[in-house]
């Protein structure tokens, strides 16, 4: 029995020392990092760093990426630690506030990326060379509100009409110049029984994103963009209203019971060629050939319905900065440095079939190649993602909303573009 | 020999004693991990609820203020009640379609019904399954152009019938607090019948003897016996129901589309404190004011729950 007693006695006392060891860690660990870890690894071979990503589907890509890095720099070592698309954010910002993170974050473009350099979250990196290459426009994905520079320009996203080349072919049809020219090929497309637009109104982003490349049709691209960050215009503005009144008459031309579908859903229409056209991201170049190898992929810019230029819409999606509190800051940035060479680029396009931030950058890819042209003279950007992802909720995501609304019959086109102003006017200084 | 049993008891009430100590220092592990799971994080929630926020960075004490933007501040205010209808709609459902069909059943298979094992496992089988899979499962059963629901309902003629059971306002929620009640129906069953197997069978019989029937013994015998068991699935259902995020979250996101529609209120903490699932941004303050908000009324409510029942319970 007494033999018992000491036992039990003795595991208590080995858990209390187990609990006391695990809280002294952890305060170890959020003051210095994993300093201990990294101090034995420079030991041994060298610096350690990690990449945190949203992109767990890049893995393996990174890899090429990060061998190309390693024949100039050896003694860098690169890991790339990607976690789940939605639970980035999340997983990020905990591990910041703790004084943790990886040495090298992905961040998200636009306001949530910056949000983290005015928080003093991430180094700034105008001393690093090679920043010039980059228009203004790409760097101001992730400038900070005091002018500095936090991140490196990774790809730019577009997003456009896709089409099945097979069925225009079999039905005759050309890639539209003007709107109405577009309206008339959903009539014919409609007539012969193909879903012209394969859309569906169950998740609000794909909305926002509809809305980004048929609005500039309507509201007239960059001019109107322009005047509305002045705030010499407004949402409620003619030109805007249009330009939800558009994507409120499209409906007619999206699949059956589209306000239950979802992204798989519509991109499972058009691959399977049941659906004549896709508006969405260059991003799903590659899954679409996945999935049907077969399929005649083109694209065309969004014809103006006020005698613009068609536009491609265009944002930089994701740039790579430098967490502040890393241990190995000076390493880090070599690596961004890497990423603003033409080495880097053309390694990143041939790769990821994407189109790099660098300016041109060519591959052997056709689409991606074209994509690339039409971004250097057609390009407008994603309005409501570059400009109105501020507030609480966002802009973009009161716009996500209030379309689903519409699209349900319980929003008027008038109400969409009341509730997009009532909701700017709240953050946005140019209205207040 | 006096002396040996002299010995002998000091000895065994020495031990006792030392089991007595010994019996208030098992619980400490598990106080430990509470604490650290349940009451810091609390703890932390509260506290956090009292501060204006600026992302993740911490600003003002700014007092009860998240609470009043909460209830008052357009449109925070607004999702606040929407979500909070269609928690206490989740609870009626649930208490129809989920507890009083499992008690119908549980009945029905006491009254050694044919295939009541069969049924019994049948019923409870989805319990086996994570939420988040049943989620998905059901979000593929109901997809209105491929889904299985549907393409039945055009075998048997019903094409007037077929619809976007999760993409319409009018249907989503209603659809996802069914397959929660799908879930969820095997577990309260199974109470009920322990419920049932519990009421002496000496009752039953002199009930009979007194000439009862089937009705009237159910009525006033067996339910009155059966207030336990009707507490628990009740206070049960209950905190599940304003607890209600997984299956939501899984069938409709963090949005909970279409148009808020299937909002609710764990749904609508999750997207203030950690923003909607394409980057949006944060409210920590509001989000933490929104838990502190929903630990209170959870617990108030199961408070008075209990002790409203208690008083229907009677002793055997």
């Amino acid at each position: 029995m007494k033999s018992l007693n000491k036992f039990w006695l003795a595991s208590l006392f080995t858990l209390f020392v187990l609990v006391l060891a695990a809280c002294a860690s952890d305060d170890a660990g959020s003051k210095g990092g994993d300093s201990t870890e990294g101090e034995s690894a420079e030991k041994s071979d060298g610096v350690t760093l990690t990449i945190g990503s949203w992109r767990t589907e890049d893995t393996e890509k990174y890899q090429t990426v990060i061998d190309a890095f390693n024949e100039k720099y050896p003694d860098i070592n690169v890991e790339f630690k990607p976690s789940k698309n939605t639970e980035y954010n999340t997983i990020l910002n905990t591990a910041l506030k703790g004084g943790e993170g990886p040495d090298i974050i992905h961040l998200r473009p636009y306001a949530p990326g910056i949000e983290l350099a005015d928080q003093g979250y991430l180094a700034p990196l105008d001393d690093i060379e090679g920043l010039d290459v980059f228009p203004e426009s790409s760097l101001s994905a992730s400038k900070g509100s005091d002018g500095k520079q936090y991140g490196v320009p990774l790809n730019i996203s577009t997003t456009q009409m896709f089409y099945n080349k097979a069925i225009f072919e079999e039905l005759g049809l050309e890639e539209p110049k003007i709107w109405e020219a577009f309206i008339e090929l959903c009539e014919t497309l409609k007539s012969e029984d193909y879903t012209p637009i394969s859309l569906g109104t169950k998740e609000g982003w794909l909305l926002s994103l509809a809305h980004g490349i048929v609005g500039p049709a309507h509201y007239g691209a960059n001019d109107f963009v322009e005047k509305i960050t002045a705030g010499e215009t407004d949402f409620t503005s003619e030109e805007f209203l249009n330009s939800i009144k558009a994507m409120d008459e499209l409906k007619q031309y999206f699949p059956d019971n589209y306000e239950g579908l979802g992204m798989e859903d519509i991109r499972t229409l058009f691959f399977t060629e049941t659906a004549a056209m896709f508006p969405l991201g260059s991003w799903e170049i590659e899954v679409l050939r996945e999935m049907n190898p077969d399929l005649e992929l083109g694209f065309f810019p969004m014809p103006s319905a006020v005698g613009k230029d068609p536009t491609i819409t265009t944002w930089v999606d994701g740039s790579y900065g430098v967490n502040a509190n890393s241990e190995h800051v000076e390493e880090a940035k070599k690596f961004v440095e890497f990423m603003t060479t033409k080495e880097f680029g053309n390694l990143f396009t041939e790769k990821f079939k994407m189109i790099s931030a660098i300016p041109g950058v060519e591959t052997d890819d056709e689409l991606v190649n074209s994509l690339a042209k039409a971004v250097e003279t057609n390009s407008t950007p994603y309005m409501m993602l570059v400009h109105f992802a501020g507030g609480n909720p966002t802009t973009k995501a009161t716009l996500e909303t209030e379309l689903q609304g519409m699209y349900l019959g319980e929003q008027t086109p008038e109400g969409v573009a009341e509730s997009l102003q009532e909701n700017a006017s709240t953050w946005f200084e140019p209205f207040q | 020999m006096e002396l040996e049993i002299n010995k002998n008891l000091n000895r065994n009430k020495q031990k006792r004693n030392w089991k007595r100590w010994a019996i208030h220092l098992f619980p400490i592990p598990a106080l430990f991990v509470y604490g650290l799971f349940i009451v810091y994080p609390l703890l932390a929630a509260l506290s956090y609820s009292f501060f204006d926020w600026n992302g993740m960075i911490r600003g003002d004490f700014v007092g009860f203020a998240n609470f009043v933007d909460l209830f008052t501040l357009e449109p925070f205010s607004g999702y606040f009640w929407n979500a909070f209808g269609h928690n206490i709609i989740y609870f009626v459902v649930q208490l129809v379609f989920q507890n009083a069909i499992a008690f119908f059943l549980a009945y029905l298979i006491y009254k050694k019904l044919k295939f009541g094992e069969f049924f019994k496992i049948a019923l409870f089988l989805p319990r086996l399954l994570s939420v988040i899979v049943v989620g998905f499962l059901w979000k593929l059963i109901l997809n209105p152009n491929f889904g299985a629901l549907n393409v039945i309902l055009g075998k048997f003629g019903l094409e007037n019938l077929q619809k976007a059971w999760l993409g319409d306002p009018d249907t989503a929620l209603m659809t996802i607090i069914l397959v929660n009640c799908w879930f969820g129906i095997g577990f309260m069953l199974l109470i009920f019948l322990a419920g049932f197997q519990a009421i002496p069978k000496e009752l039953l019989e002199a009930a009979t003897l007194d000439g009862a029937k089937e009705f009237k013994m159910l009525k006033t015998i067996m339910l009155p016996l059966m207030i336990p068991s009707i507490m628990i699935t009740t206070v049960l259902t209950f905190i599940q129901s304003f607890e209600a995020f997984e299956l939501v979250y899984a069938m409709q996101g963090s949005q909970g589309e279409p148009y808020h529609s299937t909002d609710t209120l764990a749904v609508y903490f999750y997207r203030l404190a950690f923003g909607g699932s394409t980057g949006d941004s944060t409210a920590i303050g509001l989000g933490s004011a929104l838990a502190v908000v929903l630990f209170i009324f959870i617990s108030t409510f199961t408070a008075l729950l209990l002790k409203f029942m208690q008083k229907k319970e009677v002793e055997m």
